[in-house]
């Protein structure tokens, strides 16, 4: 697949600290860790996570880190010690009800930054950012940057208002933001789609524009149909299991179009979503 | 050899700096772990198993989270063996042991790969796959059936002069008579376990978790069993055993090669944490240094029976 980012940094590994790790209402949780040396990360990148606090003894259930995207901290540290990683997550199962329950104080092993990013969003063009549930977090870097250099629209949705990740940060930036709630309980009734559709069809420069959507697979694949029925490219970051974030376990494979499979964690998880087989994920 | 304590083994012919390495197909082509650590200070590492042909896996979704473990069914996805002697192996560091892992349908294709593997002066060892849980052709069907077994380490063996080892399949009913027939048959030493074959079911979705229905289960869950292994067959074979799975610590790797492992292999423990294998290997020679053992490789079968 064609690589849409740029080089990534170096991962390292770090037992990161937690500095804050609070419930956001509903299951949707807000942590902030101290990552000594971090390198900084791209817009879309991520981290790997310990499924828990660290003990002196090593946790074998659950076993597995988790995936989550690096929701700010993009900026490499001034110094050292002042290295912030923040993840916006929500809890799902055993692995994230873990995590939540990590206190201040104790450390989450940190495995990043990982994968390759979204690209630098070009002057003077057009940005619809599109995310669905967790997915949301992909997009808050991405959008903060986009603002200063493009027309930038922010479209978030969850299944109730509560379930909406990370809306008052979005509500800060200078961007057109829109809501969408599958209960109505806040924005517009329905899926991000049917705010997506009229925004689309109001493009005057499909050349210029760019939809980057995050968030369940059928989201992203109901996006990417969209933009390319008003032929406007569609960047989509896609989630998937894996078990090592850095290309080894070969867990997070997806169907590539040009033949066989591309892996989430080193080709992506940014991908032009031409470049994905669709029909073929689970 | 730092702090007085000797930490290199010899496993079948291969020298190593220390006795960890990395295992087959969780350890990439070994760049994958440069950004983490400099792999000099690990033994070295056992690739991703070859094919002729450069090969893709399974379809989606290919693992799943296990009791302490996990379930897999990637099936020998690789680079091909000549793209692995072009780009791959010379950029690894020398000094690091680079173990050659094979994998084919038939013996025929295992020799041949062998062969070609031998010509490069940067592969230290052959380690056959006879034990991949979760591909339909290949692999296990050899590592289940000794005749078939003995048929292919004879083929391989005339293939090679490297350092030949043989990686067993748990998911046999007297892993010692298998460890016996490659024995017999030329090999070097014995690598073992593999992933024990397995499944697991989402009873929301009625479905096999895995697109291949049958994956291989790794990790701690499985490390009693080929604990017990690794003691059995090196109660039976005179040739040095590689002892493989669920590895997560440095007390891991020292059960065993206390129970007759001349070296260990870290596999699913890598993904987790990146630095895994360093951090056994340091550990394992804090152990020696801690219980007066003045060679790491007198680790290897101290095991003390004796009734108490």
């Amino acid at each position: 697949m064609t690589s849409t980012g740029r080089d990534s940094r170096l991962p390292s590994r770090i037992d990161a600290q937690v500095l804050e790790n609070r419930s956001e209402g509903g299951n949707n949780h807000r942590l902030v860790l101290s990552v000594p040396d971090w390198p900084g990360a791209e817009p879309g990148q991520f981290i790997m996570l310990s499924a828990g606090a660290r003990a002196a003894v090593e946790r074998s259930d659950p076993l597995l880190p988790r995936p989550m995207a690096v929701y700010r901290g993009h900026a490499p540290a001034a110094e050292p010690a002042a290295g912030r990683v923040e993840v916006l997550y929500r809890v799902s199962g055993r692995g994230t009800q873990l995590i939540s329950e990590a206190l201040p104080g104790q450390r989450l092993r940190v495995v990043g930054p990982l994968g390759r990013g979204f690209p630098e969003v070009e002057s003077d063009a057009s940005a619809v950012l599109v995310g669905g549930g967790t997915g949301v977090a992909s997009l808050y870097e991405l959008a903060a940057r986009a603002v200063a250099r493009a027309r930038t629209t922010v479209v978030l949705g969850a299944r109730t208002a509560a379930d909406l990740m990370g809306r008052d940060d979005f509500a800060g930036l200078d961007i057109d933001l829109q809501i969408t709630t599958e209960d109505g309980s806040s924005g517009l009734r329905g899926l991000v789609t049917d705010a997506l559709a009229p925004l689309l069809r109001r493009v005057s420069r499909p050349s210029s524009t760019t939809v980057y959507a995050c968030g369940p697979t059928p989201m992203m694949r109901a996006c990417a149909e969209l933009a390319e029925s008003h032929a406007v490219r569609c960047l989509v970051s896609l989630e998937n299991n894996m078990a090592c974030g850095f290309g080894v376990c070969l867990g997070c494979a997806v169907p590539a179009r040009r033949g066989g499979f591309a892996l989430v964690c080193q080709s992506g998880p940014v991908f032009d979503s031409n470049d994905v087989r669709w029909q073929d994920l689970p | 050899m730092s702090g007085g304590i000797d930490t290199r083994v010899c496993l079948a012919g291969i020298e190593l700096r220390n006795p960890v390495l990395g295992a087959s197909g969780t350890f990439g082509y070994g760049s994958e772990f440069e950004a983490f650590f400099d792999l000099r200070r690990i033994g070295g590492f056992v690739a991703k198993s070859l094919t002729l042909e450069p090969r893709w896996g399974n379809p989606p979704p290919r693992i799943a989270e296990a009791p302490s473990g996990m379930l897999n069914a990637i099936s020998i996805e690789n680079i091909g063996v000549a793209a692995f002697l072009e780009e791959k192996l010379p950029r690894v560091p020398d000094g690091v042991a680079v173990i050659a892992s094979c994998f084919g349908t038939e013996s025929a294709e295992y020799a041949e790969l062998a062969a070609r593997l031998s010509s490069s002066p940067r592969v230290a060892g052959i380690e056959i796959n006879a034990s991949c849980p979760h591909v339909k052709s290949g692999g296990i069907e050899f590592g289940q059936d000794a005749s078939l077994l003995a048929e292919l380490v004879r083929r391989v063996r005339e293939a090679t002069r490297l350092p030949l080892l043989v990686k067993l399949s748990p998911n046999v009913t007297r892993i010692a008579d298998m460890a016996m027939t490659c024995e017999d048959a030329g090999a070097d030493g014995i690598s073992l376990i593999n992933a024990v074959q397995a499944m697991e079911v989402d009873v929301e979705t009625r479905r096999p978790v895995l697109s291949n229905i049958l994956g291989g289960l790794s990790g701690p869950a499985i490390r009693p069993i080929a604990l017990r292994m690794v003691w059995q067959v090196s109660q039976a074979v005179k040739i040095p055993v590689c002892g493989i799975g669920g590895i997560l610590t440095a007390d891991d790797a020292v059960k065993f090669l206390l129970c007759g492992a001349s070296a260990v292999q870290v596999g699913t423990a890598n993904y987790l944490n990146p630095l895994a294998a360093l951090e056994i290997a340091e550990g394992i020679q804090s152990y020696a240094e801690r219980h007066g053992f003045a060679r790491v490789a007198d680790l290897t079968g101290a095991l003390e029976t004796r009734s108490v």
